[in-house]
């Protein structure tokens, strides 16, 4: 029994990391109906720039919680400020073109990020530093949970939370769910449809910078191509959410970590990627709108 | 008379039946790659392009193609030429399996699940399936193309078996724009809705164009393990997948200059600028951001406009 | 078509150019097939360091066979498709012998075209399936798997005691090929393995597969895959609080293996040849001041030496012979006896196996440091 509560504690942790990126390319979708494949390279990069920041900052040998919060807030900032670039300079002229020019300006934008943190951080492992967090190890009736592992859960449960009561309390959410449902018929209630748009993306991008921090803390290794894995798991957890829904990424996120976990501990490592895209094409076949997404006809 | 693409074709032709006479076995290698590319985006183009299928995991029919050659000649020591067939059909009936149960997904979740079948694809190819495909290092030794006693085993015969499978490609997708498969194509590629009221079977029709892109790709594939002499899983792997996806967009969909283009640019190009080795996809992705800004419908986009050739013919 | 014809003379001239371009001046070319980009970047770089080092310091001299050498260098990535393209590439390029790859799936995918083409290919890979073609063109200059698992399971049994062994590898032909070696040596000395397993490599998250192991509470743990995933395996380990050893095989010798694992890193019992460091050869010591002078580091792991003996050895015998024809090199590696080699003396078997090889067991301590504790 315990061995399978620490494998929902490990499922749960990767769980919601995927949760994290997922909002980003869910509520992308939502609005602009683009497939946003820079993301995943969007989420690497932020945990080379959070290794830079800490270093320039506090040289690698402080730590205090103002030092790692300081890490965490200048690196989504950052991270935001390049979503944002992204979207004015690659996505924004194409909203009127065929549909895949926009797929391919977004696969071009990934390998552009992708390529200069190469560039920039050069091709080999970047270790980050295991002082960020305490190595605080806390045992409970025989499940592990360490501190990192609890700032992960309970940062990203904040985070989605108050994305929630953002999106469905607040007058930009509003308007944000607005956009995602008629842009047009926004657009002539008032909404300034571009600023939406780039609300859009300063959440999700900063929401991914988090995603990278944690995956930078959690693993310590990082590589310039980590970002198609992570995309790439995040993306199929917003699907089976339901694209476009926000509470769907978030279910959709945990329950692919978790999927992951059971299938890696009782059933087959080799084959556990397999599962998943069953899964995903399951899903697909029999409810193409995921689990939380709303049938909606298909719009002519 | 004869139209402007079937001159700059014939032009093209000729050029790349002579490259060999002027170039060293280096380039001449470039040049067998850059053929069997250029089979796989047009095979890719049929699916994508000219059947507006949203498919992103083209690189599996290629690699059945190329893991039919290596399983069949290096696992049952099979002579190459007796695995072209199965490495054409092998294809084939996979993409009508994988396919015909989500061939009417709308098509952002068809992108994925294309995606999907590339991964786990690549998975059973890494775990050795039956102790058949090597395991992630796949199978090395892959013999050369015999006949009556001589090998064909130089580059140049290489470069000339694949400018054949060109040539063939060529041709089949110059009778396929004139068939009724052809007509039916551009219907649903303009308006899905209104060729389905209009009688057409888009179902078919879309599963049809799969089943032949699969088939061309399978050839190529074939092609490129006896070029390597060796197959692994990651050269058939989601990246590869969208490399082709991103060709047939950079060059034009649907336009056979279009799609040759890109193939250059995607695969000829990089060679070139090896010495830009660090740089030079960065630089790529700026170029395809930039191509899609300047160019929404690529570089050579195909150009009829509202009324195909098919209609005007006895207009004239 | 009017408009066409200037452009196709263009590119014929282009295309002419380039041709006569390639066919350089009297040069003897040696190829190097590494990683220098990918995971193993940094074993990748060194064996490039090394080669270009060597060379640099036969031209000084004037070169050989009156010629100088000219390094060639394609990036594998360590990745199988890409060395069997690279192979194609050195083999246009026509160069005499090829150094590398560091892993053995990169170096048996292009054994084939180097084989047809008879071009000498030398390599650290450590598979025994690197042999097993008996090709006249290939040269191991490391010692093999099966080596390696006879020592790991004497000290497993005899030294350890272990009653509970795990062994953990991922899918290269390499890890694959060192697990199945060390299990049937294990078998072989009636050990009790409890688990075998497989990681993937690079999906940085092993708790699931931790966790299992961590119900049947072993004693060790080995690993015989590379030090990327090695190093966070051991970091995991540590913090899911299983409390085996962890044993790793020779690829987890490498400093990004402490840098992963961090504070874990301590206990750690790393098995391998013996370090750069302490080779008692006076070539080794010259060979590493000189790198260190060139490069400002020191060359990444013992593997990429191993490599430079390779090379070493085909231009001694080259100058020897004093022939550039690779069957005439092929059959004096053959009957090289004893060559001095910076890792050790070099001979070479009639398989182009490498003959010999010592194995030791290092102890990770607090500072990084290596304690020797097995030998």
């Amino acid at each position: 029994m315990d061995i399978f509560l620490q494998q929902m504690v490990n499922g749960l942790t990767i769980g919601s990391l995927y949760a994290l990126v997922a909002l980003g390319y869910t509520m992308v979708y939502g609005v602009m109906r683009l497939i946003n494949f820079a993301h995943g390279d969007l989420v690497a990069f932020s945990a080379f720039i959070g290794l830079s920041v800490y270093a320039q900052i506090f040289g690698e040998s402080i730590t205090s919680l103002v030092a790692v919060i300081t890490v965490f807030v200048f690196t989504a900032a950052i991270v935001a400020f390049v979503g944002v670039l992204l979207e004015r300079l690659a996505y924004r002229p194409l909203r009127t073109a065929p549909r895949l020019s926009a797929v391919v300006s977004a696969l071009g934008a990934g390998l552009v990020i992708q390529n200069s943190v190469m560039l920039i951080w050069g091709p080999n492992m970047k270790i980050f530093p295991s002082n960020l967090f305490p190595s605080t190890i806390w045992e409970i009736g025989g499940i592990v949970i360490t501190f990192t592992q609890v700032m992960i859960l309970g940062v990203s449960s904040v985070l989605m939370v108050g994305l929630y009561f953002f999106i469905h309390q607040t007058k930009i959410g509003t308007a944000i769910r607005a956009v995602a449902i008629d842009q047009d018929a926004a657009k002539l209630m008032g909404i300034n449809v571009n600023r939406i748009i780039m609300i859009i993306f300063i959440i999700g991008s900063a929401l991914g910078a988090v995603a990278g921090l944690f995956i930078g803390t959690y693993y310590r290794g990082i590589t310039f191509d980590m970002g198609w894995m992570y995309g790439l798991n995040a993306f199929v957890a917003a699907i089976m959410g339901g694209i476009g829904n926000i509470p769907g990424a978030m279910l959709g996120g945990l329950l692919l970590g978790l999927f992951n976990a059971m299938i890696t501990g009782y059933i087959s490592t080799q084959w556990a990627e397999t599962f998943t895209f069953v899964l995903l094409i399951g899903i697909l076949v029999l409810r193409p709108t995921g689990i939380l997404g709303e049938t909606v006809a298909e719009k002519v | 008379m004869m139209n402007k693409t079937s001159l700059i074709a014939i032009a093209l032709l000729v050029f790349m039946g002579f490259f060999p006479l002027f170039v060293d076995s280096a380039w001449l290698a470039v040049g067998t790659t850059f053929l069997v590319f250029a089979v796989v985006a047009l095979s890719q183009d049929i699916i994508l392009g000219r059947a507006g299928v949203f498919h992103m995991g083209h690189a599996v029919f290629f690699g059945l193609g190329a893991y039919t050659t290596a399983i069949l000649n290096v696992n049952f020591g099979l002579p190459i030429l007796a695995t072209w067939a199965p490495a054409v059909l092998i294809p084939m009936l996979v993409a009508f399996i994988m396919v015909a149960p989500i061939i009417h997904l709308r098509g952002d979740y068809l992108l994925v699940a294309t995606i999907g079948f590339n991964i786990i694809f690549i998975q059973v190819l890494e775990n050795d399936v039956f102790g058949l495909t090597g395991g992630p290092n796949g199978l090395f030794g892959i013999d050369v193309v015999r006949l009556f006693g001589y090998d064909f085993s130089s580059q140049t015969h290489m470069y000339y078996m694949a400018f054949i499978l060109l040539g063939l490609t060529l041709l089949i997708m110059r009778n396929l724009d004139k068939s009724k498969f052809g007509r039916a194509m551009f219907y649903i590629h303009k308006d899905e809705i209104a060729a389905q009221s209009m009688g057409i079977n888009v179902r078919y029709f879309k599963l049809y164009a799969f089943i032949l892109g699969a088939g061309i790709a399978g050839a190529a594939g074939s092609m490129f393990s006896v070029q390597y002499s060796a197959v692994s899983p990651e050269a058939f792997n989601v990246t590869q997948s969208i490399m082709f996806f991103t060709i047939v967009l950079v060059g034009g969909s649907a336009s056979l200059p279009g799609v040759l283009i890109g193939t250059f640019i995607m695969f000829v190009l990089p060679e070139m600028f090896r010495e830009f080795e660090t740089a030079r996809y960065l630089v790529f992705g700026i170029a395809m951001i930039l191509t899609m800004i300047l160019r929404p419908r690529g570089i050579w986009p195909v150009r009829f406009g509202n009324i195909p050739d098919f209609l005007k013919k006895g207009v004239k | 078509m009017k408009k066409m014809l200037p452009k196709i003379a263009a590119s014929l001239a282009v295309c002419s150019i380039l041709a006569g371009a390639s066919v350089a001046a009297d040069v003897i070319k040696i190829g190097v097939q590494a990683p220098i980009t990918g995971s193993y970047a940094s074993e990748g770089q060194s064996i490039d360091n090394g080669v270009k080092l060597i060379v640099e310091q036969y031209n000084a001299k004037g070169g050989i066979l009156g010629k100088k050498i000219e390094v060639v260098t394609c990036d594998d990535q360590g990745a199988a498709q890409q060395a069997a393209i690279c192979a194609k590439k050195l083999v246009n390029e026509g160069v005499k012998a090829v150094i590398g790859s560091y892993t053995s799936g990169a170096t048996e995918a292009a054994q084939t075209t180097y084989h047809r083409a008879g071009v000498l290919q030398t390599s650290d890979g450590t598979s025994d399936s690197l042999i097993a073609h008996k090709y006249w063109t290939f040269f191991r200059n490391s010692f093999p798997n099966s080596a390696e698992a006879e020592y790991t399971a004497k000290y497993f049994v005899d030294g350890k005691q272990y009653k509970k062994i795990v062994i953990l590898s991922d899918y290269s032909s390499y890890s694959t090929d060192l697990a199945d070696a060390t299990v049937k040596a294990l078998k072989a000395k009636n050990a009790n393995i409890i688990y075998e397993g497989k990681i993937k490599s690079g999906s940085q998250n092993f708790t699931a597969t931790l966790t299992k192991i961590k119900s049947m509470d072993p004693d060790v743990i080995y690993f015989s895959g590379y030090y990327t995933d090695g190093g966070l395996l051991r970091a995991q380990q540590i913090q899911l609080g299983i409390k085996a050893d962890f044993v790793g095989g020779d690829s987890n010798d490498n400093p990004d293996y402490m840098k992963l694992a961090g504070d874990s890193a301590k206990g750690t019992l790393l098995i391998n040849v013996p370090t750069p460091d302490i080779l008692p050869y006076d070539i080794a010591k010259t060979f590493l001041v000189d790198y260190k002078a060139k490069f400002n580091m020191a060359p990444a792991s013992i593997w990429s030496l191993m490599n430079v003996d390779g090379l070493r050895a085909i231009l001694h015998v080259m100058e020897q012979s004093k022939s550039d024809d690779t069957k005439v090199i092929a059959e004096g590696l053959h009957a090289l006896k004893d060559f001095p080699g910076i890792t050790g003396p070099v001979t070479f078997r009639e398989d182009g196996e490498r003959i010999g090889g010592g194995y030791m067991t290092y102890e990770v301590q607090a500072d990084k440091s290596y304690k020797i504790v097995y030998q």
